[in-house]
């Protein structure tokens, strides 16, 4: 495809390298404050006390059991608010679109979902704590009609993983409505039609088209999830003040003051972290590509 | 019409899982408002929000975190408009290494961007292998820090903030519009502000009011480099204080809704996510 | 026997009435095709046979059995969509075989049916193909294999090839009817193309805001309208208002103009106010043949379309078309040249007005 030339009068064509010129603020702002960070967390996790190069950094971070602790609670909680908020916002997502739903409650939950999925950090956990509280709003209502308390008959506690995990619901059931409702809208009327017309029931055709065509589109968005609440930190600050030991909390802690007394230690532990994420990512971006081939 | 078709006119799973959602969604909310109105003893009302309001402290970090806000998006239009820009109209090379860029902030969370941007920037930074210092740590000097955080949020924000300027920018087409405007004689100045800048508006503002919503309420990056932001604020007063903490909850509540609401009125339809902090 | 019948057929949405007491028998075999412009009904006429839409009143029967308000999916009607409508995650031969598992047949059945269905229509070699990397027609031709694969009663097709380039359409609507022959399928074809309709159907049913305005076969409905909407929509076509002159001896005048008609006004009154229609390429020049109805003229315009030369002339203040075959050696006449053309009485169409 040729490029047409675009100039100012009266200058002279830009050559080759001189082009990369335009996009350079922009790469010098992303190495300064992007890769340059990242790298020296990469870096510093080979890096020992002497300054010098080694792995064991890395090694130790499968031999600390509360380090691998961390990790495994990070990633089921993750794992248990996408299952979950992906389930959820699914069915939600579904609801509003194919499911029949009067339009606007479309957009009631639509623009409620921009909100709440922006709503995340220390208000959220604060609304939660009003909310499931020992002393809740809900917490109060389940004594007054079931006359059962929370805190001291069930094993609940809002600051625990399932409490946490309820919490992290609150954005992550948005964030699959808002990608899954374009997905559904996606949904051709005819495939329905042309499935009912061959002699397929409703569970015959979500089951065999419906499903599948979206397939792509809903664990991507899962993945997404898991990302997200894996990343999360300040959700989790505010709800448990540091005694849920993700790893987001662990790494909070090590900046505040190098508590592993081995600062390689602390960068290894980022360095894990963002590995999981990259790990996520490509997934993420994999799927997405499969499903655009579909949903055309 | 027989009386199947009739049924198939209800459908009763959808409204199950709204009236679920609606009411794990407002529950919280209306715990967090009525939780607030009862600082006073037996009475309804908004004596929590005076409270809160009137404490200076909370005008002071409120302010600065809008600062921040105000200067992320200025920030954040100054450097990637011109690249969007750029992109589309001479280096469409640049385009996946750009594009890949600003996924980079997933993969980056807020924690673990935070941690770096210390360790580099609290060290002088040398010259490899030489005793020149070019610059003393950045964390050293107050300014140097809000340099940091407005840098940091910029980062945090890019994926949202590239994506609604590039969208804005293929809708309206800027190649067509440049060529014309060149053929009129237009210079580049003139071009990029009075003929780029005003049509993309609808794209600047979603992000402008997405950054915002984001920044304001942003603890993380906040807490850890000791910038004195709303965040950190609201943190603090909630190990102190019960009603307040509730008050400015639920009014934030009230201050995200209403810059996505705005967003909505200027995009139309699509809802915009930042995800988790 | 009557295949499919439909019988007082409406259907209405609140106050609008999109399909007003549809009435027709189809043999078993036939092909018949509901022919308008957007709007006119003829696609919620299908989607009630095939049970997307459900009639206000009326019935559908297909062999004698009351389908009105059957499912679709208990129909064993095929429908052909505009759109295609192939499953994106499935293969050809897979979208084939759909209906087939769907009804619980044998996998060795099933596979020996797509294969026959995939030589049917041609695509062999594309069987494991999916559907994004199909050309529009080949997608087409899948569509059409699926809704046979089943052996329906009926053959739906809805527009199936308005969204194909001229040339494909042509060559895809050909191979439409040869295989409908072939299987001898009933079938109804939803267009708004009058080329398509005339060329595939047995007969056509001429559809306008809901009502059926004419049903006849191709040579009917083009040669001998019964109204101004079907005469002005099937075919180009000369029209003009005219009052009636001499019932009896069937003359007719636009604009002073006599022409003679071999139509019965019998029903008719001297000075009625009527439309005359006449098919531009029933008209031929007076020096080349001469037909009952001899009419003065002046050319206005001379088009060359290639293997027909279309001139407009003025016959009293009225404008008509005249068709003529491209004749390298017939010297045309001029613009402005005063002329005489002629025309047969049959040629003379009267409709109300």
């Amino acid at each position: 495809m040729a490029q047409t030339a675009l100039k100012l009068k009266g200058s002279p064509p830009v050559s080759d390298w001189k082009k990369w010129l335009g996009v350079a603020p922009f790469f010098l702002f992303a190495i300064l404050f992007l890769v340059l960070p990242s790298l020296r967390l990469i870096m510093g996790s080979f890096t020992n006390d002497e300054g010098q190069f080694t792995f064991a950094n890395l090694l130790q971070l499968f031999q600390e059991q509360f380090i691998l602790d961390a990790y495994w609670l990070s990633i089921r909680i993750s794992a248990a608010t996408a299952i979950g908020g992906g389930v959820f916002g699914f069915l939600l997502a579904y609801s509003v679109t194919v499911g029949g739903l009067p339009k606007p409650l479309r957009s009631a939950l639509i623009t409620f979902s921009g909100v709440a999925s922006n709503f995340a950090g220390v208000p959220l956990a604060f609304s939660f704590i009003a909310t499931l509280g020992r002393t809740g709003f809900v917490t109060a209502l389940i004594k007054n009609i079931f006359g059962i308390n929370l805190y001291q008959q069930t094993e609940f506690d809002l600051y625990s993983f399932w409490g946490l995990s309820l919490t992290y619901m609150y954005f992550q059931f948005p964030l699959m409505v808002l990608i899954m409702a374009p997905a559904l809208d996606g949904l051709k009327r005819e495939w329905r039609e042309a499935a009912e017309n061959l002699g397929a029931s409703t569970t015959q055709y979500w089951l065999r088209v419906a499903l599948p065509v979206l397939l792509p589109s809903i664990l991507g968005s899962m993945i997404l999830l898991f990302g997200n609440a894996f990343g999360a930190y300040a959700t989790a600050y505010a709800l448990t003040g540091g005694r849920l030991g993700i790893i987001t909390i662990q790494i909070g802690a090590q900046i505040r003051g190098d508590v592993l007394h081995n600062p390689g230690l602390g960068y290894a532990m980022a360095m894990g972290m963002v590995i999981i994420m990259a790990v996520s990512l490509m997934g993420y971006s994999w799927l997405q590509k499969r499903s655009e081939r579909w949903l055309r | 019409m027989n009386i199947f078709s009739r049924i198939r006119r209800i459908p009763f799973w959808s409204w199950v899982w709204f009236i679920l959602g609606a009411l794990y969604f407002l529950l919280p909310l209306y715990a967090t408002a009525n939780f607030s109105l009862r600082m006073e003893r037996d009475v309804i009302g908004f004596k929590a929000y005076v409270r809160a309001f009137e404490d200076p402290d909370f005008l002071k970090t409120f302010m600065y975190s809008n600062m921040l806000a105000f200067m992320t998006i200025l920030a954040s239009i100054i450097l990637i408009v011109p690249t969007a820009y750029w992109i589309r109209l001479r280096l469409p090379e640049a385009r996946r290494v750009v594009e890949f860029i600003t996924l980079l902030p997933f993969v980056v969370p807020a924690i673990i961007l935070v941690f770096g941007l210390i360790r580099i920037y609290s060290s002088p930074i040398k010259i490899p292998f030489t005793n020149t210092t070019l610059l003393q740590p950045l964390t050293t000097f107050e300014i140097g820090t809000d340099i940091l955080i407005v840098a940091g949020y910029v980062v945090l924000g890019l994926p949202y903030m590239y994506r609604s300027v590039d969208t804005g920018m293929r809708t309206v087409d800027v190649r067509t519009l440049t060529e014309a405007a060149q053929s009129l004689g237009a210079s580049w100045f003139t071009i990029i502000v009075k003929v780029i800048l005003p049509n993309i508006r609808a794209a600047l503002l979603s992000g402008a009011l997405l950054t915002f919503a984001i920044v304001v309420g942003e603890v993380t990056l906040a807490s850890f480099l000791g910038v004195p932001a709303f965040g950190p604020y609201l943190f603090l007063l909630g190990q102190h204080r019960a009603y307040e903490p509730a008050a400015l909850s639920f009014a934030s509540f009230l201050l995200t809704w209403l810059a996505m609401g705005l967003i909505q009125l200027f995009t139309g339809g699509q809802g915009q996510a930042s995800g988790a902090h | 026997m009557t295949h499919l019948s439909l019988k007082n057929v409406s259907k209405h949405f609140g106050d609008f009435t999109a399909v007003n007491d549809f009435n027709l028998d189809v043999n078993k075999g036939e092909f018949v095709s509901f022919l308008g412009p957007s709007g006119c009904g003829k696609t919620t006429t299908l989607r009630m046979i095939a049970g997307f839409e459900i009639p206000s009143t009326g019935q559908i029967t297909i062999n004698g059995a009351d389908i009105t308000n059957k499912a679709p999916s208990q129909r064993n009607v095929g429908m052909v969509f505009q759109s295609y409508a192939l499953f994106p995650n499935m293969t050809v031969a897979q979208n084939i075989g759909f209906g087939l598992r769907i009804r619980k047949e044998k996998e060795a059945d099933v596979v020996d049916r797509v294969k026959e269905m995939l030589a049917i229509i041609n695509l062999e070699k594309k069987a494991d193909s999916y559907p994004y990397q199909l050309s529009g027609g080949q997608m087409q031709r899948v569509a059409l294999a699926r809704a046979l694969a089943i052996r329906p009663e009926v053959l739906l097709l809805d527009e199936p090839l308005s969204a194909l380039d001229a040339k494909i359409r042509i060559a895809l609507r050909a191979e439409i009817r040869s295989i409908q022959q072939k299987l001898g399928i009933t079938a109804i074809y939803v267009t708004h193309d009058q080329e398509e309709a005339l060329s595939l159907s047995d007969r056509i049913v001429v559809m306008r805001e809901g009502e059926m305005d004419q049903v006849g076969t191709p040579f009917q409905i083009y040669n001998f309208p019964t109204t101004v909407f079907v005469a002005n929509f099937v075919g180009t076509l000369n029209n003009a208002s005219a009052e009636v002159v001499d019932p009896a001896k069937g003359l007719i005048a636009i604009d002073g103009v006599q022409f003679e008609s071999a139509v019965d006004l019998m029903e008719r009154k001297k000075g009625d106010k009527v439309r005359v229609a006449i098919r531009p390429e029933r008209f031929n020049f007076v020096s080349q043949e001469k037909k009952a109805n001899i009419v003065d003229c002046r050319i206005e315009n001379i088009t060359f379309l290639g293997s027909i030369v279309r001139i407009q002339v003025m016959i009293g203040n009225s404008k008509f078309y005249m068709d003529t075959f491209n004749n390298p050696f017939l010297e045309l006449p001029k613009i402005g040249d005063k002329d005489q053309v002629t025309c047969s009485r049959e040629a003379v169409l009267v409709l109300d007005e």
